[in-house]
């Protein structure tokens, strides 16, 4: 299916640029009509993705690329966040349990695969090339 | 990140003057918070009127500070926005936290217990 339309965003590996790109996705999302809560779970999910490239990839190290591009389809929304540096474990997808009565084994991080995952309808993660790619989909309902 | 304070009784009121807290802001709640707890403070009410984007790594520093207090205190949460809420309902965080829907509860809700 041929995509309606596309946006590249590029930023530097910096934390206080994640919001610009968080910016940008709310700002479609309003743009699609989407109620504000579908808006937010987009650029939360997006923002996580960035984040975590940004920490973890790149270790919070500026001077590197992320790049977002950003796909739009008659039936489907697709954000692909595209880094060079250290490649994502997938077996760090994990399951978010704990009991939430036992306040001192309560979860501080971990929590961004697992949002991703639990919001978007397709999640996948490619290296070629040392180019790491984030594919992640989400089915408008119109 | 700007954070309001003011105490009512022994409870500290928190409220956020940022509509974000996430990855770039998370590091420095977690600091203020955490001062105040280790000067003393075991009752405090989290105001989240003003922000409208928190992110795991927002979350993670709002968990910390519950944990920071221990088991001889609370922190709870009031006037949390929709989108903000869905995140607490994902994580399953809504079922940690007493979240309220204004401030004057949360406070009483603190008052009554302990």
């Amino acid at each position: 299916m041929e995509t309606t339309g596309s946006i590249k965003l590029i930023i530097e590996s910096k934390l206080e640029n994640v919001p610009l790109i968080g910016g940008a996705v709310r700002g479609i999302a309003s743009a699609l009509s989407l109620d504000d809560v579908s808006g937010y779970h987009l650029e939360l999910c997006v923002v996580e993705a960035v984040t975590n490239v940004t920490k973890h990839a790149y270790k919070l190290e500026a001077g590197n690329s992320v790049e977002l591009n950003i796909l739009l389809f008659p039936d489907r929304i697709t954000f692909q966040v595209c880094d060079r540096g250290k490649s994502l474990d997938p077996a760090k997808v994990r399951l978010l349990r704990f009991d939430p009565q036992k306040r001192e084994m309560l979860p501080e991080s971990g929590m961004g695969l697992f949002i991703m995952h639990a919001l978007m309808d397709e999640v996948y993660y490619e290296t070629e090339s040392g180019l790491n790619v984030l594919t992640m989909s989400k089915y408008l309902r119109r | 990140m700007q954070l309001h304070q003011n105490k009512m009784g022994d409870v500290l009121i928190v409220r956020p003057l940022e509509r974000r807290i996430d990855a770039a802001t998370a590091t420095e709640f977690k600091e203020k918070m955490s001062e105040w707890i280790g000067a003393g403070n075991r009752r405090i009410v989290l105001n989240l009127s003003e922000v409208d984007f928190i992110d795991s790594s927002g979350l993670g520093a709002i968990v910390s500070s519950l944990k920071k207090i221990g088991n001889d205190g609370d922190l709870v949460i009031c006037s949390v926005k929709e989108t903000v809420m869905s995140l607490f309902r994902l994580t399953r965080m809504n079922r940690v936290f007493d979240i309220l829907p204004s401030e004057e509860e949360a406070i009483g809700a603190l008052s009554r217990r302990l």
